[in-house]
């Protein structure tokens, strides 16, 4: 048994879980600026973000010493450049709040309208559910949980083409399409926070199976999807 | 539990067949090894090993101690002859002929067969004795500098040696040594190269220098390594294979080989669970 290898591996996960917990708590702190229209939340959102790259940081360093020391291989490998990789997505998603924390400052004097709320509500939430279960699918090592983030997504996705659609109702009015236009990212950027939570999946059914595989292919729609 | 010990055994059989199928197309045997057991009197050391070589590869056998690795190499070129206890059975074909057939004659099976040692094993001669032994023992004795400078130069110590080709062997360093025993092993024009834990008695610097030396005499000779270092045979060899240990329902210990495949495979996924223990230091 090797001791330091496998207190090393333990610790690098419980570090990643860790940054996961921060990213949710930066999802729902953007979620929550967002429909309140409260710009002192948005700036905590945005400063909050320093914590989340700590992590991020310590990790990869981690990751570093761990190969150079360790030389892993196997299924301790395919831990390690798991961990590289969902490190790398959750550090993306926390970004992308940060940008919905930006956006709601730019837009908070604007009055909010209420399915628009409820659509990034409903985007938001499923974010959370996504990121809950890729991190439980990575601890369990349980690649049908971690397949079912291709269904959660499809969710999502159908949530950022009814926010498209609404702003293209909108009509020609530039005040509006200004803050139409700052919806729509908002909502790309909910939407690309389920296409990383997929893209966790996918690393740990390659962590379990040795392959690496796409859920789904944007290039062939929805063909290899499992 | 005697039952769930035959249990455990018997898949590892079918798997070790089923495994041959699965191995590079490319893979041209030198060695076809099929169910090939070896016992020190009434004491088993391997059981059952059936796989093929590669010619042009270098092959890695795995395992921790007293799996039958060293047991295994030697059964290649007939070494075990030599142990009057020794047994074997099952098939050893080289290029298609039967190693084991009583008019094979062992010295020339040695001769195509070389073997290196863990220690470098130099004779008290000169640098140039040493190389020329075997070829003066073979009565190669035609162009005998031509062959000794041509056995240097390919274990890459001729730019070394060639200023005191007079001088004592044991006046060199053990990393030298060893490649001038690499050099007798070559002098005599081998097909297979033989390596016995090659660079375990050796410093970092020596054993790259060993390392680097197989990766050039595969293209024109056939490797097997044993090695304890498994990051040495994850760097060198191209096929592994993993030796472990069984305990049989009368308590005794015997290797087998649980499974074989190319290297990147063994190291990255390898398909048995024990094979993953050993590999990432969790068991052995």
């Amino acid at each position: 048994m090797r001791v330091t290898l496998q207190e090393e591996l333990d610790s690098l996960q419980a570090d990643m879980l860790e940054e996961g917990d921060l990213v949710l708590r930066s999802l729902r702190g953007a979620l929550n600026a967002l429909r309140e229209s409260d710009a002192e939340l948005a700036d905590e959102v945005i400063e909050f973000d320093d914590e989340v790259d700590r992590r991020y940081l310590a990790i990869e360093q981690g990751v570093e010493v761990l190969l150079a020391r360790q030389t892993p291989v196997a299924v301790d490998l395919r831990l390690v450049l798991a961990m590289l990789h969902i490190n790398l997505h959750l550090e993306r998603m926390a970004d992308y709040c940060v940008t919905i924390a930006k956006l709601t400052k730019l837009v908070a004097d604007h009055d909010s309208e209420p399915g628009m709320i409820q659509a990034f509500e409903e985007m938001g939430s499923r974010g959370e559910e996504m990121i809950k279960v890729a991190l439980d699918a990575f601890v369990d090592r349980d690649v049908e949980r971690a397949s079912s983030l291709v269904d959660l997504d499809e969710l999502i996705d159908r949530a950022n083409r009814r926010v498209v659609r609404h702003v293209l109702d909108l009509g020609p009015d530039p005040a509006l399409s200004e803050w139409g236009l700052r919806m729509i990212v908002v909502s790309r950027c909910l939407e690309r926070i389920g296409d990383h939570a997929v893209d966790i999946g996918e690393q740990v059914a390659y962590l379990v199976t040795g392959e690496f595989r796409e859920f789904t292919d944007a290039s062939h729609e929805r063909q290899s999807s499992q | 539990m005697p039952t769930d010990t035959m249990t455990t055994v018997m898949p590892i059989e079918i798997a070790q067949r089923s495994e041959r199928t699965r191995l590079p197309t490319k893979l041209e045997p030198v060695f076809e090894i099929s169910a090939l057991s070896v016992s020190y009197g009434s004491t088993p050391a391997i059981r059952e090993v059936t796989f093929d070589i590669g010619r042009n590869m270098v092959t890695a056998i795995i395992g921790p101690s007293g799996c039958g690795k060293s047991t295994f190499i030697r059964v290649l070129n007939r070494m075990n002859d030599l142990v009057p206890s020794a047994r074997v059975s099952g098939k050893v074909l080289y290029h298609g002929e039967d190693l084991y057939r009583p008019r094979v004659d062992p010295v020339q099976v040695r001769r195509r067969i070389g073997m290196v040692f863990q220690k470098p094993n130099p004779f008290p001669k000169s640098i140039f004795d040493n190389v020329a032994w075997g070829l003066r023992v073979l009565g190669m004795k035609d162009d005998l500098k031509g062959r000794v400078e041509r056995a240097l130069e390919q274990a890459a110590l001729w730019d070394d040696v060639k200023d005191r080709l007079k001088k004592s062997a044991l006046g060199l360093s053990g990393g030298q040594q060893q490649r001038l025993c690499i050099a007798r092993a070559l002098a005599v024009e081998p097909d297979v190269l033989l390596m016995d834990e090659p660079a375990s008695a050796l410093d970092p610097i020596a054993t790259s220098r060993i390392e680097d030396l197989m990766h050039e005499l595969k293209q024109n000779y056939t490797i097997v390594v044993v090695t304890h270092n498994m990051q040495q045979a994850a760097r060198v060899a191209d096929m592994t294979a993993f030796f472990g240990i069984e305990v049989l329902p009368d308590k005794s210990r015997t290797g087998v080989l649980v499974e074989y495949d190319e290297t990147q495979k063994i190291f990255t996924q390898p398909s048995d669970e024990r094979t993953e223990g050993y590999v990432t230091g969790r068991f052995g």
